[in-house]
């Protein structure tokens, strides 16, 4: 087992007093709240500064941790508990924690331990104590990223999360469950959808919790979304701008033929009405329009474009710029 | 345990699913009164908000944002003020973010960019 340096996880020195570990704890919980950082881990993060604190901000475990630092750790990182080492104020003996040990580390249970007790997964880990006998499983909320074209059309996906079970001694022991999951077609980012049953099971035969799952679009190459709206930029060219065409435009999942307008400029935007995501308000698809010139201009070409410049002396573009 | 990557096919599913006061506390382990303060904050909207509590419906949104608010009082120890101006911003940082993922999207696009 490793040995969890507290001080290390809070940045702190091992002389820090009460006040400043409180003080680097209530900033590092703010900074890795799960709810609140975007940061990857961010839920890990959490969890250790939290165990950490839990020990460091109760003078009796800190004492026991230094002085289990003096002797438990061994050069190469890892820890062994000194043979007959017993806590005086794990949780074992009815010590009382605000905190959920239950998910806190190896090296705290193997420390403190004794008293590993039940809490929710929260993906991350969120947790609640509860001791009642007969209680509601915990509702699990997860999230997941779809594709565009996916949450378009509904699809199949598997959805792995955590859940607290409790195992034979009764003690909440977290699980990997994974389920093959039917997504309605039309999803919208930040829609959820529920699972019955599928949280973490009740106690004294209680129902089951639900799963709750919140959809997100995955970043598409070409399309970005607007609420119901999807946009994409399509480039077209010079003389499509100026004679008017008709081209393919892709939508999610399929292909339209769009009008463009003669004389069109770049930036205009065209409403595909009805081509944004499904629903009871179907959103449009607006294209923006983006005139690309090619790499290289044969002679021919350019001669073309003399004679052009020549015919078109009279327009200048830029005469709200007073030049 | 030995079905740890068990899978199950699973019927779906109720996005439009609604959770009366009491259900909602009986989810969230909590109070109806915290739940109402929470209303009278403005953290989070019944459906439809009648002045009877016992009427109140809210949806799986709404469901998720008072967990999300009781995560945050009890990690954090946040006040009802602190709290609600929290998630408010913390909402507008959402919404920015998802704006500027947008308009860099957009930007890509007319500038020609892989």
């Amino acid at each position: 087992m490793d040995f969890k340096d507290y001080y290390a996880v809070l940045g702190v020195s091992e002389s820090a007093s009460p006040e400043e570990i409180k003080k680097v704890y209530r900033k590092l919980a703010r900074k890795y709240h799960p709810d609140v950082s975007k940061e990857e881990n961010a839920g890990d993060k959490f969890k250790d500064v939290g165990e950490a604190y839990e020990v460091l901000k109760d003078p009796e475990k800190r004492a026991e941790y230094d002085e289990l630092k003096k002797y438990g750790a061994r050069k190469d990182g890892s820890f062994q508990r000194p043979p007959g080492w017993k806590s005086a104020s794990g949780f074992g003996g009815g010590g009382y924690t605000e905190a959920d040990a239950g998910q806190f580390s190896d090296f705290f249970e193997e420390i403190f331990g004794g008293g590993r007790r039940g809490g929710a997964g929260f993906g991350a880990g969120f947790g609640s104590q509860r001791h009642t006998m007969r209680m509601r499983g915990e509702d699990v909320n997860a999230r997941l990223a779809l594709p565009l074209e996916e949450a378009f059309q509904g699809c199949e996906r598997q959805v792995s999360f955590n859940v607290q079970e409790a195992d034979a001694q009764g003690r909440a022991v977290p699980r990997q469950k994974t389920l093959k999951v039917k997504i309605p077609a039309g999803m919208k980012e930040g829609q959820h959808i529920r699972l019955k049953g599928q949280g973490a099971p009740g106690v004294g035969g209680a129902e089951s919790g639900d799963l709750f799952i919140e959809v997100e679009y995955a970043p598409h190459p070409n399309f970005t979304v607007d609420g119901s709206d999807i946009l994409i930029t399509v480039p077209i060219t010079p003389w499509e701008a100026a004679l008017g065409a008709s081209i393919t435009v892709p939508t999610v999942g399929s292909k339209v033929t769009l009008k463009v307008p003669k004389g069109t400029s770049s930036g205009r935007k065209l409403r595909l009405k009805g081509k944004g995501l499904p629903g009871k308000k179907p959103g449009d698809q607006l294209v923006v329009l983006q005139i690309v010139m090619p790499e290289q201009h044969s002679e021919d070409s350019e001669a073309l474009y003399r004679e052009l410049a020549e015919a078109e002396k009279a327009f200048n573009p830029r005469s709200k710029l007073l030049v | 345990m030995t079905d740890k990557n068990r899978t199950l096919s699973v019927e779906l599913m109720e996005p439009s699913a609604t959770f009366t006061l009491r259900e909602v506390c009986e989810r969230g382990d909590c109070h109806a009164e915290f739940v109402i303060k929470l209303v009278n904050y403005g953290v989070i909207a019944p459906m439809d908000e009648t002045p009877e509590a016992r009427q109140w419906q809210f949806d799986l949104q709404t469901l998720a944002r008072l967990r999300k608010a009781q995560r945050l009082q009890r990690d954090l120890k946040m006040n009802l003020p602190g709290l609600a101006m929290s998630l408010e911003l913390l909402d507008e940082v959402r919404d920015m973010q998802r704006q500027i993922d947008r308009l860099n999207n957009q930007l890509r696009g007319l500038l020609g960019e892989e």
